[in-house]
């Protein structure tokens, strides 16, 4: 068996320290690319979302380079994510592919003995002792939520650093590194390794940058390629941002939604205008939003792919808190078709507004 | 009081009960007008750029009658079955309209768990105090909703001797006329007879469910692709035809998972926006039946043995 797997930002990162600790062989399919996108697109249902048009890139990617095996985590809430995996595997047999596909799904659906047994189908194997497994698998919670953590980090330091451009180069370097790592422990090391140097960087508590809070819906804002790297943008500009949803979260998220004690502060917040859970994640968008305008941020940016449904309905919300909050909010919506051009352009107009406003504030005492 | 109904979305699958639910509670009850061109012009004036034509036009029904009642219901429908969902516009609805239009009435936005007659009733028990605070009053306007929307039939299944298509969709596409521009009698006119979902029952339609590798967790998705799969593999039809808004995302998962299933069986998709012209659905449509015609020549035309 030679695994692959869909890209979403630094997953890929954390499966390659599982399939490491497992001992499977694997494939990490090409970065996100233009042409894994063109794959995508040509074959793809033509109003399907983005991130599906993509995946299909990967797989298609991906099997070139001798992968035969597709894990794929299905549901995440009610939305076309997870009615993705019927249709990809049609897609792929009828494009000639034969290939097996591995839909890990929440227990509640498809009851947790074929949970069992599908994980099973991916450690069965690994001719690892079970405690290795084990083992294998915290590690990759681990490096996901350092790496997460990191990133974080970057952003948020990106508008105070002295040296310009020392977040994004540790960061890259914190990837390309990490990506060359041999076994899980080595991965873990350098994550570590600089988280460390990220909390030393050079920093000018006294400037005061622009902050800007990344919200919609999941793939879009943690996928880069997908939003055309929005967030190294930011930190090109000097600006701090923040988003609160990344894989990390996701894995929480999941684990933890059976208690309704994820998320607390974002639930709340967003309750005055979004109350029940509406599918995707709308409420986490709405949340952050007024959490963001809470905490002093000067403005947010929300991005989702066309069509995307529970976007739409946070779209229509969204006016609403900014003008009830003074906090001026962004919507980008991004599909195959979308040029990069327009988009900067945009982006730089609303951090010129963000400044405008700022200056006036000032002008005005 | 006044309760404004909209005519939009699920309207015609629903408003027996809403109608008889509110007039035994003691309201007038006002709808708003069957759609139409200023309706859909309000409806793209006010509501969000990237809805499909469904939503827009339901945000136009609403601002024709925000200011001719004192109380408003924008259905919330979460669910209709069990485990299963709707689209998330329906469940962010309250949210879309009341961001979207200024000056609203009142507004009736609890939660619908369309799920089993109990599951109703507590939405009727919240929901009627809204008008009245007679409990039992309540209790019997909602036994008579039900029983209103228990007898509502809907559904078309025409006895024409002749070609036959399925027609599928969502309901809204299905029975707006102004959204499908009248695509039921234009299909009566060229003698083709018209099936929809309805009559095919619900073991039919899960028998196709079965076959996938995951059951939908749509219920529009689950009827839709049992109804059409079903309707093309026992030949009870000559074609599919399916009625679709732009930027549908359950509808682009549907079409596809059908696609997939009946091969080569004729299939049409008509995708409707503000934009579409009558003009260009007709020629399509006449197209497809000619060649539904054609297809049922050559086939009478092969000897039946060697
Ligand atoms: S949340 Fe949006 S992008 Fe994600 S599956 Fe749903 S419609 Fe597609
Ligand atoms: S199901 Fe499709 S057409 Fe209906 S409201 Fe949702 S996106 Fe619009």
């Amino acid at each position: 068996m030679k695994a692959t797997f869909p890209h979403m930002g630094n997953v890929y990162l954390a499966v390659k320290a599982l399939l490491d600790g497992l001992g499977i062989d694997y494939v990490i399919p090409p970065k996100n690319n233009k042409t894994a996108l063109d794959i995508g697109s040509l074959h793809s249902p033509e109003e399907i979302c983005l991130p599906y048009k993509i995946m299909i890139g990967n797989y298609v990617q991906a099997v070139e380079q001798g992968a035969d095996t597709i894990i794929f985590v299905g549901s995440c809430g009610p939305c076309r994510l997870g009615e993705y995996c019927e249709l990809q595997i049609n897609l792929m047999k009828k494009l000639g592919y034969n290939l097996n596909f591995i839909v890990i799904d929440y227990p509640k659906d498809i009851g947790i003995k074929e949970l069992f047994k599908r994980i099973n189908e991916i450690s069965g194997v690994s001719n690892k002792k079970a405690h290795e497994k084990l083992n294998a698998l915290l590690n990759a919670i681990q490096v996901i939520n350092l790496i997460d953590k990191i990133e974080e980090m970057a952003h948020m330091y990106a508008g105070y650093e002295r040296n310009k451009g020392e977040c994004k180069s540790l960061l890259n370097k914190c990837k390309n590194e990490a990506m060359q790592s041999k076994t899980p422990i080595e991965m873990i090391k350098i994550l570590k390794n600089y988280q460390q140097k990220l909390k030393y960087i050079s920093i000018d508590i006294n400037k005061n940058p622009i902050t800007i809070a990344i919200i919609g819906e999941i793939y879009t804002v943690i996928e880069p390629y997908s939003n055309f790297y929005i967030e190294e943008k930011l930190m090109d500009y000097g600006i701090s941002s923040r988003r609160g949803l990344s894989p990390s979260w996701w894995v929480r998220n999941a684990a933890l939604s059976p208690l309704k004690i994820n998320s607390y502060k974002i639930r709340k917040n967003a309750k005055k205008y979004l109350s029940i859970p509406i599918g995707g994640h709308a409420v986490e968008c709405i949340g952050e939003a007024v959490t963001a305008s809470n905490e002093g941020f000067d403005g947010a940016i929300q991005i989702f792919p066309m069509g995307c449904m529970p976007e739409i309905v946070s779209k229509s919300i969204l006016p609403t808190i900014s003008k009830d909050l003074d906090f001026p909010v962004m919507s980008l919506v991004v599909d195959d078709m979308t040029g990069e051009a327009g988009y900067i352009t945009r982006i730089e107009a609303f951090i010129d507004l963000l400044e405008r406003r700022r200056e006036d504030v000032l002008s005005r005492c | 009081m006044i309760v404004g109904i909209p005519k939009g979305l699920l309207y015609y699958k629903y408003h027996p009960f809403l109608i008889t639910f509110f007039k035994e509670l003691g309201a007038e009850v006002i709808t708003s007008e069957d759609t139409n061109k200023d309706i859909l012009d309000l409806g793209v004036k006010y509501c969000v750029d990237e809805a499909c034509l469904p939503i827009k036009i339901f945000h136009g029904h609403v601002v024709s009658i925000k200011d001719k009642c004192d109380l408003m219901v924008i259905p919330r429908i979460m669910q209709l079955n069990k485990n299963e969902f709707i689209c998330p516009k329906f469940c962010g609805l309250p949210e879309m309209v009341l961001n979207s239009i200024d000056n609203m009435p009142p507004t009736i936005t609890d939660p619908i768990y369309a799920i089993s007659k109990n599951t109703l009733y507590r939405w009727a028990k919240t929901t009627g105090t809204r008008v009245t605070h007679d409990t039992f009053k309540i209790k019997h306007a909602y036994k008579k909703a039900y029983e209103s929307l228990i007898n509502h039939q809907t559904g078309i299944n025409d006895k024409l001797n002749n070609m036959k298509i399925a027609l599928v969709g969502h309901p809204y596409n299905i029975y707006d006329n102004y959204i499908n521009m009248n695509l039921v009698s234009k299909l009566n006119k060229l003698g083709v007879a018209v099936e929809t979902m309805e009559f095919t029952q619900d073991f039919l339609i899960n028998l196709e469910i079965n076959n996938l590798y995951k059951k939908p967790f749509w219920t529009f998705a689950r009827e839709n692709y049992g109804f059409a799969v079903n309707a093309a593999t026992e030949k009870r039809v000559d074609g599919i035809i399916y009625i679709s808004s732009f930027n549908c995302g359950i509808d682009s998962v549907i079409i596809e998972l059908i696609k997939d299933r009946i091969g080569s069986f004729p299939f049409l998709t008509l995708k409707v926006d503000e934009h579409t012209g009558e003009a260009g659905i007709e020629t399509r449509v006449e197209a497809f039946t000619d060649m539904l015609e054609r297809r049922i020549q050559n086939e009478s035309n092969i000897p039946t043995h060697g």
